[in-house]
């Protein structure tokens, strides 16, 4: 009973910016597609995607149990190597595979195999790392990420070495159409649609799934969801399970898309993926997201602009901003209580 | 037993201590040559070699009345040169009493937070490789060492050679117009700064300018933007640790199939993890150079002494890591001849005018600055997977 009324009650909270959001994203799009090209506006797309994906382990883990998890940069990290190991080492695959039924097999075992792992090694973490922690002093489970930060990397660099590896890219690169003057690879558009498909059936999970409603309303008050009978330990690693298989596949598309790896790839894009769930507003799933494809895109536009000097520079200003004028976020912090 | 362990290793140190105490105070006493260098992740494919040569040469050598040993340190952090633990490296060295010249760094921007501390204690410094011409020249290299006197040379010619010098070569290729791609740090961008300077006065367009983040992957965005300006050949100004070989990687991706042009910071040989081995079949087309001599004197006597030590063949700057060591074994030489050897005395050794040393990459001495009198440009491109040697370009005949 009291859990309906709490999902009731986020609903019509919501129900203004649910009418508004989507017209300002397609008129946003619609602006930068005009603005950067068909092919900056790909490229940004793609980008955008890796950082989302990675967006929403951070902004999940926020919403349930306000720990900022410092590892989960690098938690993406080792799902790139875990994909590269699935497909170079298990499978043996090469660059550019032009068999089609031969290529979707690939591409489901790479993509099963790795958001698996990481999903595994994510509960891990949480059940070993961060769990004893619970009743600590936040900045206990802080200083433990960045722990788990490190060990992961090392771990990385003592099972794989400390280069830059090649990682196979199994979908052909050279596949392309074009529109006009403009190459459009097909493989830009099958990494946004993984991400699309991913982010929308994550969506649907936490608004329509009884595990998915126990994750907002532990998000919202953890101890009067667990006298309302939810298991407050399953539901909190199912978020790690699912925000560290999020990483895995962003790990997959960066490997596919880029075609390389490295055990430090997890520090800056960590920091961008979390600045992208603060811009979205840390806790906000469809922030978190949104949060992500907007770094991209600002960090696309300084290049177009000229500032690819200082592209850093200006999404970390961006951040600032956000922080000192709207520190909320874009769609508002957490998952529907605090909007 | 354990307890007994931990007193016999005490009394162990203590005895080693104590030798060392003494050791300090004997005439016939070690000296100690630091290596400082950039050796573990992406950063070992190019320093290595230079260690590996360094060593050797002092393994070779002998100084009367000295045992000479060396002391290496490794500034690299995240597999990649950090100026800060260059910086951090130097002070340990300088700490040690027994430390009278160092050989290294190997880049630039860990060059320029060394050698404020190196002049301070008036402590040589040799590095193989170091390029950027802000390091000693003029007023810049004066603010580095503080006004002090010059304790920092090198075997390796500046930016302001090489980089002109990869421009002549791609403007011979009958390259006109060409976008221009760097790291954002000290050496890269320098180069790629001398690089399109020359290349505008010989004639050449630069079609743009830009600057990638030396810690990201992405580089799509830029190479979409140089290849909407349409060039015929693309330079990058940087090293393969700030991502070389992944920006070659885009290029091909996104269908910019021009040849790229590099400085040395690309040319570190196909091994793993090497600008070659990350681009993959995209290093096809890539030209690079090196600021140091190819044909070297003794080319074939060197490569077998390298070959028997180590097992394998001497990389791009292990004769220039060999030539440091040389030069500061004959600068303690002489500073031995003239009493006490003491760090001043090897450093002004060194520094004095005038002086030819004859090392493995030939004759050379050093300017007023500490840059070497041997001003050669090797040329390489890319041929069945590895680099080859096209030319050399001495610039001081010139």
């Amino acid at each position: 009973m009291a859990e309906k009324a709490g999902v009731v009650s986020v609903r019509t909270e919501r129900a203004p910016s649910r009418l508004l959001l989507p017209l300002v994203v397609v008129a946003f799009l619609a602006a930068m597609l005009a603005w950067l090209g068909l092919t900056q506006f790909l490229n940004a797309l793609t980008l955008g995607a890796v950082y989302a994906l990675i967006a929403l382990g951070y902004t999940m883990v926020y919403g349930i149990i306000e720990l900022i998890n410092f590892a989960h940069g690098d938690v993406f990290m080792v799902g790139t190597f875990v994909s590269m190991f699935v497909s170079g080492t298990l499978l043996k695959e090469k660059n550019g595979i032009e068999d089609i039924s031969a290529l979707v097999f690939g591409l489901v075992l790479v993509f099963v195999i790795t958001i698996a792992v990481m999903a595994v090694i994510g509960a891990l973490i949480e059940r070993f790392a961060y769990r004893p922690l619970r009743k600590a002093p936040k900045l206990a489970p802080l200083i433990t990420a960045i722990g788990v930060s490190f060990i992961l990397q090392n771990a990385v660099q003592y099972f794989f070495g400390p280069l830059t590896y090649n990682v196979p890219q199994i979908f052909p690169v050279t596949w392309a159409f074009m529109v006009g003057e403009t190459r459009v690879p097909l493989l830009n558009l099958f990494v946004i649609s993984v991400a699309a498909v991913l982010m929308f059936v994550l969506q649907l999970f936490i608004s329509r799934t009884r595990t998915g409603r126990a994750m907002r309303t532990t998000a919202m008050d953890r101890d009067a969801s667990s006298l309302m009978g939810v298991d407050i330990n399953r539901t909190i690693m199912i978020t790690f399970l699912i925000g560290s298989g999020l990483a895995g596949a962003a790990g997959v598309i960066h490997g596919l898309y880029y075609g390389n790896t490295n055990f430090t790839i997890g520090f800056a894009s960590g920091l961008k993926a979390f600045t992208a769930a603060v811009l979205g507003g840390i806790g906000n799933t469809a922030g978190a997201a949104l949060g992500g494809f907007l770094i991209a895109f600002v960090e696309v536009g300084a290049v177009v602009l000229g500032f690819s000097r200082w592209g850093g520079a200006v999404v970390f200003s961006l951040l600032v901003i956000f922080l000192v004028f709207r520190p909320t976020g874009l769609l508002g912090s957490s998952t529907g209580d605090r909007a | 037993m354990k307890v007994f362990n931990k007193k016999g290793f005490v009394a162990l140190a203590a005895i080693a201590l104590l030798a060392a105490a003494c050791g300090g105070s004997t005439s016939g006493k070690t000296l100690t040559i630091g290596i400082s260098l950039p050796l573990s992740g992406s950063a070992l494919a190019s320093a290595g070699p230079a260690q590996k040569g360094a060593e050797l040469a002092v393994k070779d050598a002998t100084v009367d009345g000295y045992t000479l040993v060396v002391k290496v340190l490794d500034h690299a952090v995240n597999g990649a040169h950090n100026p800060a633990q260059a910086a951090a490296d130097m002070t340990t060295l300088v700490g040690d009493e027994t430390v009278v010249a160092v050989v290294g760094p190997f880049n630039s921007g860990s060059a320029k937070a060394q050698i404020p501390v190196s002049s301070e204690a008036g402590l040589l410094q040799c590095s193989p490789s170091n390029t950027n011409p802000d390091l000693t020249k003029g007023d810049a290299g004066a603010t580095l060492r503080g006004g002090r006197p010059v304790n920092y040379i090198r075997v390796a010619t500046t930016d302001d050679i090489q980089g002109p010098a990869v421009a002549a070569y791609a403007f011979a290729q009958g390259k006109k117009a060409v976008y221009v791609v760097d790291d954002t740090e000290v050496y890269g961008k320098g180069i790629a700064d001398a690089f399109a300077a020359k290349f505008a006065d010989l004639g050449g367009t630069v079609l743009g300018r830009d600057a990638a983040d030396p810690k990201t992957t992405d580089f799509t965005a830029i190479v979409a933007k140089a290849a909407a300006a349409k060039p015929d050949s693309v330079f990058y100004g940087g090293v393969t640790s700030s991502g070389a070989g992944l920006f070659r990687k885009a290029m091909i991706q996104a269908g910019l199939n021009v040849p790229l042009y590099g400085g040395d910071g690309i040319q570190d040989g196909n091994g793993e993890g090497s600008y070659i081995a990350i681009a993959g079949d995209a290093a096809m087309d890539s030209f690079s150079s090196v600021a140091a001599i190819h044909d070297i004197p003794a080319a074939a006597d060197f490569a077998a002494k390298y070959k028997a030590a180590y097992g394998e063949d001497p990389g791009s700057y292990s004769a220039s890591g060999y030539a440091c060591a040389q030069v500061i074994i004959e600068a303690i030489k002489v500073a031995a001849k003239a009493g006490a050897v003491t760090r001043e005395g090897v450093r002004d050794a060194a520094v004095k005018a005038g002086v030819t040393y004859s090392t493995v990459l030939g004759d050379l001495g050093f300017d007023e600055n500490g840059d070497t009198t041997q001003k050669v440009i090797s040329l390489y491109k890319v041929e069945g997977g590895d680099w080859v040697f096209d030319s050399q370009i001495d610039y001081a005949q010139q």
